[in-house]
C-alpha cells in the first residue's frame, strides 16, 4: 500500500440555496479543491461522486464543467455514508497504485430533491420502514434505551446540539450560527418523542470535495501532507435479538479496524468529526468510537471532554446540527473539516495543536441489520 | 364499504384462534427469520419450519411520532417488542389510547389486528400491539 495524503480540499456553504442545483454545488466545492490543491484540472485521473436523491451521472455532470471528461469516474450512493464511502474508493485507488491521483465529490440538493421536506426513512419497500420508521424514530427509540439504562436526562439528549451550535457559531460554513439554549432545545416542536425538532439535523443544500494523491505526487506542490492515516469502510451485521441496541457493534469494529490501521487507538485523536444527524446519537457515538467506556458516556460530556479545548473535541465544526447534512456531501465535508484542523487553518473553531482528527460518517437502516446500517471513518495525521 | 385487506398477507395466518404471525425457523440452528427467509442468513441452512409467534410480547423501546408520517397520521406511536418465546424482537405500531397515552419501556403488551389505513374503499389492516400491562400498575 502506497502512502496517500490530502493535496486539496473544497467545500460550500451549508444552507438552504435551492437556486442552484446539486450538481452546480457540486461544480463549486470541486473547483474550490482544485485551487486549494493549486493543480490543473486535468491532472487529475480519476474521480469519484457521492450523492443519494435523484442522482444520475453525478460526477460526470460536475467534471464536464471543469474541462474533464474521458476518464475512469464512478458514482456512489451508501446512504449517510454515501461521501465516506466514495473516498474510501478513490483512497484505495491510489493506495493500491491504481492511479497517483483524483478527486472524490459529494453533493446533495435536500431542498429541491425529489424527498424534500419529508424525514429521511427507511429503504423503500423496507418493513419496518413501511410502519412508519423514519432517521428520528429510529434515533428516538434508543434514545429512550439510554434513559432507562445509563440514567440519562432529557438536558442530557439535548446537550450534543447545544454544544455543537456552540460550535457553528465560529464556523462560516454552517448554516446556523446561533446560540441554543438546552431549554429552546427542549421546548421546541416535539418530531419523535424524545427528539425535537432543534435536535435533529436542518434540511441543507451543500457540496464538498477533496482531491487525494500518492506523496510523491504532493511533493511537486506542497511540503505540508496530510496524510490518510487509515479509511475504512464495513456494513452492520444481522441484529441479535437480545443486543442492547445502545451499543453499536458494528460501529466499534469499524472504528478499531481504522485505529489498527492508523496505528493510534482513541486516545490518540485531538478531534472528531461524526454523524450527529439527532442530538442523542452523538451520546452513543462516544461510546461506540471508545471515546470513553461503555456506559460513561455522561462522565464524558460533564468533564467538557467533547468541547473545543476539551481531551477529544467532537464536532468543532458544529456538526451536522449546526451545518445541515445534504446526505451525499456530509461524508466528504468531514474530511475537509479535519484536514483545515490538521492544517492549522480552521479559523476561530481551530482545535490547538490537532494532529490526529477522525471523520466519521454513518447511515441507513434496513430491517434486520444493526444500526446504522453502514459505517465509514477516515484517520487523518498531519 | 370496502373490505379489509391485509399490508403485507405473507406475515399472516389464519388459524382457529384469529390471523396470527408467522415466522420461519431454521431446523438447523433454530433461528427465527421474520419475516419469513426461506434462507436462514445465520447458519445458511435451507431447511425451515414455519413457527406461529406468540400474541404476547415486552416493550424494549418507544416512540412517538408527533408528524404525519406516509400513510400515518400524528401522533404516531411505534415500538420495538421482545417476544421472548420465540427470541426474536420486532418493530410495530402501538396503540394508543388518546393523544396524551405514553409507554414505559417493560410494559406487558398483546398483539391485534387493527387498521393501518385507507386504501380507496379498502382498510388495509395490519398489526399492533396494546399495552395489557402498564409496568408501575396503572
Ligand atoms: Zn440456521
Amino acid at each position: 500500500m502506497r502512502e496517500v495524503v490530502v493535496l486539496g480540499i473544497g467545500q460550500t456553504t451549508f444552507g438552504k440555496t435551492p437556486e442552484y442545483t446539486a450538481i452546480q454545488l457540486g461544480v463549486k466545492a470541486a473547483k474550490a479543491a482544485i485551487k486549494d490543491a493549486g493543480i490543473d484540472p486535468r491532472e487529475l485521473q480519476v474521480c469519484y461522486g457521492s450523492r443519494v436523491y435523484d442522482a444520475t451521472q453525478t460526477i460526470e455532470d460536475i467534471m464536464k464543467n471543469l474541462g474533464v471528461t474521458e476518464r475512469e469516474m464512478h458514482n456512489c450512493e451508501n446512504a449517510c455514508a454515501s461521501g465516506g464511502t466514495a473516498f474510501n474508493l478513490l483512497y484505495k485507488d491510489i493506495a493500491n497504485g491504481v492511479y497517483d491521483i483524483g478527486i472524490v465529490v459529494g453533493c446533495e440538493s435536500m431542498t429541491t430533491c425529489s424527498k424534500a421536506g419529508q424525514l429521511v426513512g427507511a429503504a423503500p419497500g423496507d418493513l419496518n420502514g413501511t410502519m412508519g420508521i423514519t432517521m428520528p424514530a429510529n434515533h428516538a427509540l434508543t434514545a429512550h434505551r439510554m434513559m432507562a439504562t445509563r440514567g440519562i436526562t432529557l438536558e442530557d439528549i439535548a446537550y450534543p446540539s447545544v454544544k455543537n451550535h456552540r460550535h457553528g457559531i465560529l464556523n462560516p460554513y454552517a448554516q446556523y450560527r446561533k446560540v441554543l439554549t438546552t431549554e429552546q432545545v427542549l421546548n421546541a416542536r416535539m418530531i419523535s418523542d424524545p427528539i425535537t425538532t432543534l435536535m435533529c439535523c436542518p434540511v441543507s443544500d451543500g457540496a464538498a470535495a477533496a482531491i487525494l494523491c500518492t506523496k510523491e505526487y504532493a511533493r511537486k506542490h506542497t511540503t505540508r501532507f496530510i496524510k490518510v492515516a487509515a479509511s475504512k469502510v464495513l456494513t452492520a451485521s444481522y441484529l441479535p435479538w437480545d443486543l442492547d441496541t445502545v451499543t453499536r457493534p458494528t460501529l466499534t469494529k469499524l472504528a478499531y479496524m481504522a485505529y489498527e490501521a492508523a496505528g493510534i487507538g482513541p486516545e490518540g485523536l485531538d478531534l472528531i468529526e461524526l454523524h450527529d444527524a439527532f442530538s442523542p446519537e452523538e451520546l452513543y457515538t462516544y461510546e461506540a468510537l471508545g471515546l470513553c467506556k461503555v456506559g460513561e458516556c455522561l462522565s464524558f460530556i460533564r468533564s467538557g471532554n467533547a468541547e473545543i479545548g476539551g481531551k477529544h473535541p467532537v464536532n468543532p465544526s458544529g456538526g451536522l446540527l449546526s451545518l445541515g447534512h445534504p446526505l451525499g456531501a456530509s461524508g466528504v465535508r468531514v474530511v475537509c473539516e479535519v484536514t483545515q484542523h490538521l492544517r492549522g487553518e480552521a479559523g476561530e473553531r481551530q482545535v490547538q495543536g490537532a494532529k490526529t482528527g477522525m471523520a466519521e460518517m454513518v447511515g441507513g437502516y434496513l430491517t434486520g441489520l444493526g444500526s446504522p446500517a453502514v459505517g465509514s471513518i477516515t484517520i487523518l495525521s498531519a | 364499504m370496502g373490505k379489509q385487506v391485509l399490508f403485507w398477507p405473507e406475515l399472516f395466518k389464519e388459524t382457529d384462534k384469529g390471523l396470527v404471525l408467522v415466522a420461519n425457523k431454521c431446523k438447523k440452528c433454530g433461528a427465527v427469520s421474520f419475516p419469513k427467509n426461506e434462507l436462514c442468513v445465520f447458519c445458511l441452512g435451507e431447511e425451515m419450519e414455519e413457527v406461529e409467534l406468540s400474541r404476547k410480547g415486552i416493550l424494549y423501546s418507544y416512540t412517538i411520532t408527533r408528524v404525519p408520517v406516509d400513510k400515518w397520521t400524528a401522533p404516531h406511536a411505534i415500538g420495538q417488542i421482545s417476544i421472548p418465546e420465540n427470541q426474536l424482537r420486532i418493530v410495530a405500531p402501538l396503540i394508543m389510547e388518546d393523544e396524551n397515552d405514553t409507554f414505559n419501556i417493560g410494559d406487558e403488551l398483546e398483539m391485534e389486528i387493527a387498521k393501518y389505513w385507507d386504501d380507496g374503499d379498502n382498510e388495509v389492516m395490519g398489526y399492533k400491539y396494546r399495552p395489557v400491562k402498564k409496568k408501575g400498575g396503572k
